[in-house]
């Protein structure tokens, strides 16, 4: 057991590192924003923690806590400033200030090292650090996903013109989740960079977002176990696939458009319908008769296959 | 800025264009935005690459292949991919976004393929048969490809605005662009046109990739994740669902990026891109000829 652990002690360490830039992009996904801005604020993060450890001496959880604080500082503003765009502007939007922070980075001068990065920012971090910041993260955001802030969370997302008339101010719990989304980013980026002791501009990039965007969309983006289970396949599924190899990235391209056509709620939402549809089928053998035509399943994909274009959100989940 | 510098930039505009239009055309009408967009630029270019070093091939042959495994790409990407997302989504809402990650997912399999096998450094046509021949006009520095760009931009550009303003076809994309369910009610072949755009907008991104290869001498496998973005922020900057709302975007950001790279600022350049959608999605959402949409939340 501790040798396994101390030879995995890397893969173990970017699990929850990967868990928690997954979580960053997926909050907002939950309240129906497409936002990429987790990212941003994974390269703040690390670039604000490996300042204030390189340039200014502080510790290990000093520069932690200035990585994340800022980038939840500036996912805050941006949320504020970009609150009228939904849908794929706000998705490109967010895919922008991303790039930004990297083309900032590489002009930042002495502060950031230009190109070459920052180096010699290695903090003592225990992987025990990693996983009290990782459940308490994961128990504070399993707690938005049940009961009546649960159902609100789902109203904003599946309706928010429903949502507002029910009177949930939906804005606020867009910027909201725009500041969450960016305090885990930064978290995120902190926690890499003092790992890896380094950071350069090229830490940010399209394939860093393409790759936490992969972690939540074959997991499945409706709850943090979807986040979890991609973090532990993408993390883990290189080491042991040596046959895959130099074709890497084609599997990872592959797998991430079936998921796209095929499992729209991932791995976990697949395993919820199975389970569903099983004891729906159980208890239908259990003889009752007058089961309840099983309340509507918007898991069924074939429901709305007539008519792609528009058709009224469902609205489970907000009565309260 | 100085003659050369505009010459320079309405070269770079024109490869802008021949990349944006294809993809405005998609997302304006059929309502797919497609994030495979760069890599069907840089991979028919590649292929073109390939085949021209078996071959000693003339430049419109190099042209051809390229704009022919463009819309094969294309077209492949549209019926394995974002047609079933269309198909299975629940609303447009989520097929938007799903059709999103779909491009993602497709885009990483051809630049792994091409990283693989260029092993990572720029390809170009040097084994082509064609010799850009060099012109001193008035000072001015010309080159035959950059001529052949120019026109290539600025006439498909202007043709294709006509086209789909004037064109029965035309007709029926923007309809599709407004209201798909009516457009199919008006015998409107909605899969069919889809397909067709597509295809077409994977011959233009072959054309740009092709003719940026010849101008710049070579390319790598990255390029088109850059034009993806810089494209997006064309079709914001220009409006979307507005042809010459592209074409203008097009000749605008390869201006701004010109005169940043002629005040030595070159390190700044792709923030332009990036600060654009930005400024204009804050701004003016709608973009410089676009409409105004009404969006409640």
């Amino acid at each position: 057991m501790t040798t396994w652990y101390y030879t995995n002690i890397v893969l173990i360490q970017s699990t929850f590192t990967t868990l928690l830039l997954a979580l960053s992009l997926q909050v907002p996904m939950r309240v129906g924003v497409f936002s990429f801005a987790g990212v941003g604020c994974f390269g703040l993060g690390g670039y604000a923690a490996a300042i204030a450890m390189t340039r200014f001496d502080m510790s290990t959880a000093e520069s932690v806590a200035v990585g994340t604080a800022l980038a939840g500082v500036a996912a805050l503003l941006l949320g504020l400033l970009v609150q009228r765009l939904t849908g794929l502007y706000l998705a490109m939007a967010t895919v922008a200030f991303t790039l930004i922070v990297s083309v900032v980075a590489v002009n930042g001068g002495d502060l950031t090292g230009g190109a070459g990065g920052i180096f010699g920012a290695l903090g003592d971090l225990q992987t025990w650090h990693l996983l009290v910041a990782a459940v308490v993260v994961v128990a504070l955001l399993a707690m938005t996903e049940r009961g009546a802030i649960g159902r609100r969370v789902e109203a904003v997302r599946e309706n928010p013109e429903l949502a507002a008339s029910f009177g949930i101010n939906v804005t606020r719990y867009r910027v909201t989740a725009f500041t969450v989304s960016g305090v885990l980013g930064g978290l995120s980026g902190a926690f890499t960079i003092l790992l890896r002791s380094t950071v350069t501009p090229d830490a940010i990039s399209f394939h860093l977002i393409v790759l936490a965007l992969t972690v939540i969309i074959v997991g499945g983006w409706t709850s943090w176990l979807g986040a979890l289970v991609g973090s532990v396949i993408f993390v883990w599924l290189p080491s042991m696939l040596d046959f895959v190899g130099d074709w890497e990235a084609v599997v990872y391209g592959a797998i991430v458009a079936l998921a796209a056509v095929f499992l729209p709620e991932g791995v976990v939402g697949l395993i919820g319908a199975t389970v569903r549809r099983l004891r729906r089928v159980r208890r239908r053998a259990g003889g009752a008769g007058a089961v309840p035509a099983a309340a509507p399943d918007a898991d069924l994909p074939d429901a709305d296959a007539a008519s792609p274009a528009v058709v009224p959100p469902a609205t489970r989940g907000v009565t309260q | 800025m100085t003659l050369q510098a505009l010459l320079d930039a309405l070269t770079l505009g024109s490869v802008y264009l021949l990349f944006a239009l294809g993809m405005a055309l998609v997302w304006g009408t059929i309502g797919i935005l497609n994030f495979a967009h760069g890599v069907t630029f840089m991979f028919s270019a590649f292929v073109a690459h390939l085949v021209a070093e078996q071959v000693r091939l003339p430049m419109p042959a190099i042209v051809v292949i390229a704009v022919a495994t463009g819309a094969l790409l294309s077209t492949l990407t549209q019926l394995l991919a974002f047609q079933p997302i269309m198909k299975r989504a629940r609303d447009y809402r989520t097929a938007e976004m799903r059709i999103l990650i779909g491009g993602i997912g497709v885009a990483a399999i051809p630049l792994a393929v091409a990283q693989r096998i260029s092993l990572g450094s720029p390809f170009g046509y040097q084994t082509s048969s064609y010799r850009a021949e060099v012109y001193q006009v008035l000072g001015l520095r010309v080159t035959t490809t950059g001529l052949i760009i120019l026109a290539a931009g600025l006439g498909i550009g202007i043709g294709a605005s006509w086209w789909i303003r004037a064109s029965r076809q035309g007709l029926a994309l923007r309809s599709i662009g407004v209201d798909p369910v009516t457009a199919s009610l008006m015998g409107v072949n909605r899969s069919a046109l889809a397909l067709s755009t597509m295809a077409v907008a994977g011959g233009l991104a072959g054309l740009a990739g092709a003719l940026l290869t010849y101008h710049l001498g070579a390319i790598a496998s990255e390029t088109g994740d850059t034009f993806l973005i810089k494209a997006f922020a064309i079709i914001v900057l220009g409006g979307l669902g507005c042809m010459t709302g592209s074409v203008l975007g097009s000749y605008v950001l390869a201006a701004a990026e010109t005169v940043v790279l002629v005040n030595n600022w070159g390190s700044w350049v792709d923030a332009v891109s990036f600060g654009l959608i930005f400024l204009v999605l804050l701004v003016r959402p709608q973009g410089l000829l676009g409409r105004a949409e009404v969006r409640r939340t």
